[in-house]
């Protein structure tokens, strides 16, 4: 069981980074519909970490499968299909010159992901406890 | 300070109303009672009391006390337009005690009775003024809140009525709420089909509150609708209230309106004295007001209280204290600012051209370098250039590129070929962009023999992507125009496209993928185009798929504009003639260059979404690096707050550097009514306004969503404003009803939405090119209403039996032809036809047109002599013959733009392709799938009636 302790703290690792991730490209929205930064700008800037995202999250999810956690692959599968169909029709990145009329789209989506990714988190964080327990007590009742 | 009674003309008495905490003024004799204090004489008008300073300008310290510049609230200045020698005083004393006693007026109380009221008043005509007055008055206030009534009848022309404007002024001083209110007038659409001299009435007067306006002349206050209008002129106090109208919230702007002969260029406020608000940094204009002994003005968008700057009351130029009621800002509604340096990121820029043309086999062929070098040629002195300063460079390409050297003091040009387009460079640090003063020879001569050089040219193919590069290169600095001829698909290099036209998607869900951007570079060019100041005019002129709709992309963010000249051959003087015309239009268009612009509006409302050719820089500041004239755009408004205010304006702000050096700020101000009353809502619709601003969202629904999708939308607005309509202001409510009910002054919006429907942007059909398509849609989303509407419903005229006067001189220039529904019904046999979309122009000729005409017109033996296609009408010496060539040269030039219609001979056996376009223009016919409008009719009541079912 040890691999699968290692495998959550992971999880736990990537979901922290990608719900950061999240609360920064809200916060460039809500910078955007405050002026203080231009259209231009924020879509060079928010595009950098578009596919890193999505890599990052199809990568957990591949882990995911590997090592046949199925609950976790399976809640995490509709997210990649969604993205990676977002990449097959070529609007994954921002529109710099579309963007205030999808700013709207974009701020739900990324708050749902936000509220995916915080939910994700606290199973793996939940997962990784149950995992280091069993891990402990196979520990104590091999020393016993 | 005395009750008004005392100032009341004789037969006046003046009942204090309790609910509206103000006097209602009753002539005893009629019983006509108004909210206004009468005046002598009939209909006088009230604010023309309030007289200007009589003598000359007074110093800034005192103040003239006729003047309304105390009034704080607007008792003072009702009270003030009655007794112009009070009204000082009128400000400072306690508010008058309400008379006791009299019974009182409320407004609504009367309304029972409206209904057979309005029975009354169903003649054709209204009944003369007198007998309105005395008819009515026994129910004064009812007209205040006007309720519908359903059996209204249809009159022709309600507005062209003799009596009507003395009516709406009865109607006006009636009013409740001191302004006048908005009279609703239903029509049945079943009984009255559309007349087309209904799109020349003006829209809803807008009835401001008095005293909301600074201006002697208010009028001139409030923008004209030609350059700044909105769908509604009285506006919704609440969201709900305008959802429940379902009408459309809009502005459709024309900052830069060319000037027509006879008419005043924008007053120029020159002394740099700007007063701007200091929250919502509106700039001052006749809606505001000023307080605190003059020493403040109340921002009429924020309401803050602002400073008057200093020296607001010195005339800078003789020195001496001005007149600052006479200040061009408090005066007009549109004025234009010279900014001060603050102003400026960087000193005024000259104007900059670089016209980049397409010298491949292809263009050459057709004769298109021919046509742009002489044209250029021939426009280098009306260029813009009154400083000096304007700078030119020439590029050519293929699929390598060509620059051109003329260094100063010679007379000849160098070329300089570049082949490696992968990575553009400038051959030459220097002398490529020249100035077009000091380097006018080497200019003619290169101009003069430009066709020469290429015309042994056979390369095929474009690298119209790294000629952009290049152009943006010359002139990146500065900024400036683009001027972009071409000829083929691009090929080459970055931007390279390939011809995704396939017959097979055409009509399918999957034709507006063809709408979209093939290639990023087009967007992402733009982009820079747009940072760097540089703005690009596209003119295209291929006989085969070009991608206009990938092309146009690059004018669509950087405020240009698109020309599309299909299969143009020079051959046709026709071609020539157009293409000449519109390009030395656009060269000697005196353009904005460096703009931004900025629309704001009083509390309450928010720009929700921006529609025409520009880059939106942040949530309401639009980029223009090269503002063109007669270019539109539309703004969607939200209500996010319920609105208190009695009145709410919109400014547009457009900052930007004149070509000729100077940097200003034109300011364009409207303001408009508020009203909680939904009948106000309809009866102050604009419907040209509603049109124009769905055209731009209809196209952009084509490209986000699809062809079909977006003609649905628009189908489904028409019938939600029919339905909300039926269901509060007829009888019939949500139930089914025989009629289909829409106010007198919506009544041209389903034949408009039909026509928009059936345009070749939106059209449902396979056999739209895509090219035509994105060219009808670049111009449906940067058109002024005054284009669009013909464009989409367009003017049919029979000219056979014209009117004798018709095609001759008037007062007003040539005398038109009284338009036609544009309906095939109307075609006759024997007759000639003109229809017009202010694009082209079809004269249509009846089989059996008798020899004479066919003689007269086309100076032709008989019918069967005539040849349809583009032509130009022979100027023959007889009556008939001119008028008909005075009514054409009139449509040329009535309308705004630098387009030129073509004119087309349709013969009614000939040739089928012309045929069928010219009889797609008679959007009334059904066409294929498409529906006549009785059926379109017949549809829209079903559904609303249908709506109203479940
Ligand atoms: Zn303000």
């Amino acid at each position: 069981m040890l691999g699968t302790g290692w495998l959550f703290l992971f999880a736990v690792l990537m979901a922290a980074g990608l719900l950061f991730t999240m609360v920064f490209f809200i916060i460039m929205f809500s910078d955007l519909e405050c002026d203080y930064i231009n259209p231009i700008d924020l879509c060079n800037k928010l595009n950098q970490f578009v596919f890193p995202e999505n890599a990052a999250h199809a990568f957990l999810t591949l882990l995911f499968l590997l090592s046949g956690q199925w609950i976790a692959f399976l809640l995490n599968l509709p997210l990649v299909l969604f993205n990676a169909n977002k990449i097959r029709n070529k609007n994954h990145m921002y529109d710099a010159t579309e963007i205030f009329r999808t700013l709207s789209g974009h701020k739900t989506e990324s708050f749902f992901k936000l509220g995916f990714y915080l939910l994700s988190f606290f199973y793996y964080l939940y997962r990784l406890i149950g995992g280091v327990r069993s891990m402990i007590v196979a520990l104590i009742s091999e020393s016993e | 300070m005395a009750s008004p009674t005392q100032q009341l003309p004789p037969g006046w008495a003046a009942e204090w109303n309790a609910e509206h905490q103000r006097y209602l003024f009753i002539e005893t004799v009629t019983g006509r009672s108004q909210w206004e204090p009468p005046v002598e004489g009939p209909n006088a008008p009230i604010d023309a009391v309030v007289g200007p300073s009589a003598s000359g300008s007074p110093p800034p310290a005192t103040h003239n006390p006729k003047r309304r510049q105390y009034a704080a609230g607007q008792t003072q200045a009702y009270y003030g337009a009655a007794e112009p020698e009070s009204s000082y005083d009128a400000g400072y004393t306690a508010p008058q005690q309400p008379q006791q006693g009299g019974g009182l007026f409320t407004p609504g109380l009367a309304q029972d009775g409206f209904g057979q009221q309005q029975q009354g008043a169903q003649a054709p005509y209204y009944p003369p003024q007198d007998a309105a007055a005395g008819g009515y008055g026994a129910e004064p206030a009812a007209y205040g809140q006007p309720q519908a009534y359903p059996q209204a009848p249809a009159y022709g022309q309600p507005q062209a009525a003799p009596g009507m404007g003395a009516l709406t002024d009865q109607f006006g001083q009636m009013g409740v709420g001191g302004q006048k209110p908005f009279q609703l007038h239903t029509a049945n659409l079943l009984t009255s089909p559309p007349d087309p001299r209904e799109l020349a009435i003006p829209p809803p007067e807008i009835r401001l509150p008095p005293g909301a306006c600074l201006s002697q002349n208010a009028t001139h206050a409030n923008a004209e609708p030609g350059v700044l209008r909105c769908t509604l002129n009285a506006i919704p106090t609440t969201a709900s209230l305008l959802g429940k109208s379902k009408i459309p919230l809009g502005l459709v702007i024309t900052p830069y309106r060319s000037l027509k002969e006879g008419e005043s260029i924008v007053p120029v406020v020159a002394d740099t004295i700007i007063a701007r608000c200091r929250r919502c940094r509106a700039y001052i204009s006749p809606f505001v007001q000023f307080i605190d002994g003059g020493n403040r003005w109340r921002c009429c968008l924020c309401n803050m209280s602002n400073e008057v700057p200093q020296l607001f009351d010195w005339d800078q130029v003789r020195n001496q204290p001005g007149d600052r009621w006479a200040r061009d800002e408090l005066n007009h509604a549109a004025v234009e600012f010279v900014a001060p340096t603050e102003y400026m990121v960087r000193a005024p820029q000259p104007a900059v051209y670089v016209i980049l043309i397409d010298v491949s086999h292809t263009a050459v062929q057709s004769g298109m370098v021919a046509t742009a070098t002489r044209t250029i040629l021939e426009n280098l002195d009306r260029i813009p250039n009154d400083d000096n300063r304007t700078k030119i460079a020439i590029v050519c390409f293929d699929v390598s590129l060509y620059f051109f050297s003329m260094p100063p003091g010679s007379t000849d040009a160098t070329m300089l070929v570049v082949s490696d387009t992968d990575d553009v460079f400038l051959p030459k640090p220097t002398d490529l962009l020249v100035n077009l003063t000091e380097a006018r020879a080497s200019l003619e001569n290169l101009l003069g023999r430009l066709g020469d050089m290429f015309a042994e040219n056979h390369s095929l193919g474009s690298a119209l992507g790294p000629a952009l590069q290049a152009g943006f290169k010359l002139m990146n600095p500065i900024g400036g125009q683009i001027l972009c001829l071409s000829s083929t698909l691009p090929t080459v290099g970055p931007g390279a496209l390939k011809n995704r036209e396939d017959a097979k998607i055409l009509g399918t869900p999957k034709e507006s993928g063809l709408l979209q951007a093939a290639s990023p570079f087009y967007k992402t060019f733009a982009i820079e185009c747009s940072r760097a100041q540089v703005s690009v005019d596209m003119f295209l002129f291929s006989s085969a798929y070009q991608d206009v709709a990938t092309l146009a992309y690059l004018p669509h963010y950087t405020s240009g504009q698109t020309y599309f000249y299909p299969a143009f051959n020079a051959a046709r003087s026709e071609d020539a003639v157009k293409f000449a015309h519109e390009l030395g239009g656009v060269l000697a268009m005196p353009i904005m260059l460096e703009a931004v612009q900025r629309v704001r509006a009083s509390k309450g409302l928010r720009m929700a979404s921006f529609h025409g050719n520009f880059f939106v820089r942040s949530t309401d500041l639009l980029a223009m690096p090269a503002v063109p004239q007669d270019q539109s755009y539309a703004i969607e408004i939200q209500i996010e707050d319920t609105i208190t205010a009695p009145f709410v304006m919109f400014q547009v702000a457009v900052l930007h550097t004149t070509c000729y050096g100077e940097r200003r700020i034109r300011v364009i101000n409207l303001a408009l009514p508020t009203t909680s009353n939904l009948s106000e809502v309809y009866a102050s619709a604009d419907q040209v306004a509603i049109a124009t601003l769905l055209a731009n969202k209809a196209v952009e629904r084509t490209i986000t969503h699809s062809l079909e999708n977006s003609r649905e939308a628009l189908f489904t607005k028409l019938v939600e404003i029919f339905s909300a309509y039926k269901a509060s202001m007829t009888a019939a409510g949500a139930g089914a009803s025989a009629q289909l009910s829409i106010s007198e002054n919506l009544k041209m919006l389903p034949v408009l939405i039909l026509g928009l429907l059936k345009n070749v942007g939106i059209r449902q059909s396979a056999q739209i090119p895509p090219d035509l398509r994105a060219y009808a849609q670049a111009l449906l989303t940067s058109l002024p209403s005054q284009q669009l509407i013909p464009y989409i419903y367009p003017n049919f005229y029979s000219l056979h039996n014209m009117a004798p006067e018709a095609g001759t001189i008037g007062e007003n220039g040539i005398i038109m032809p009284i338009p036609l529904p544009p309906s095939s019904e109307r075609l006759e046999r024997h007759g000639l036809f003109m229809i017009e979309d202010g694009q082209t122009i079809f004269l249509w000729v009846g089989r059996d047109a008798v020899p004479q005409l066919v003689m007269d017109v086309f100076d032709l033996p008989s019918y069967e002599a005539l040849r349809g296609g583009k032509t130009t009408l022979p100027v023959l010496d007889n009556p008939f013959n001119q008028r008909v060539n005075a009514i054409i040269q009139k449509t040329r030039e009535m309308r705004r733009g630098v387009y030129y219609p073509q004119l087309y001979v349709v013969k009614e056996d000939g040739e089928m392709p012309l045929r069928l376009w010219a009889l797609s223009l008679l959007i009334q016919d059904r066409a294929d799938v498409l529906p006549s409008y009785q059926q379109f009719i017949t549809q829209l009541k079903d559904k609303v009636n249908g709506a109203g079912n479940y």
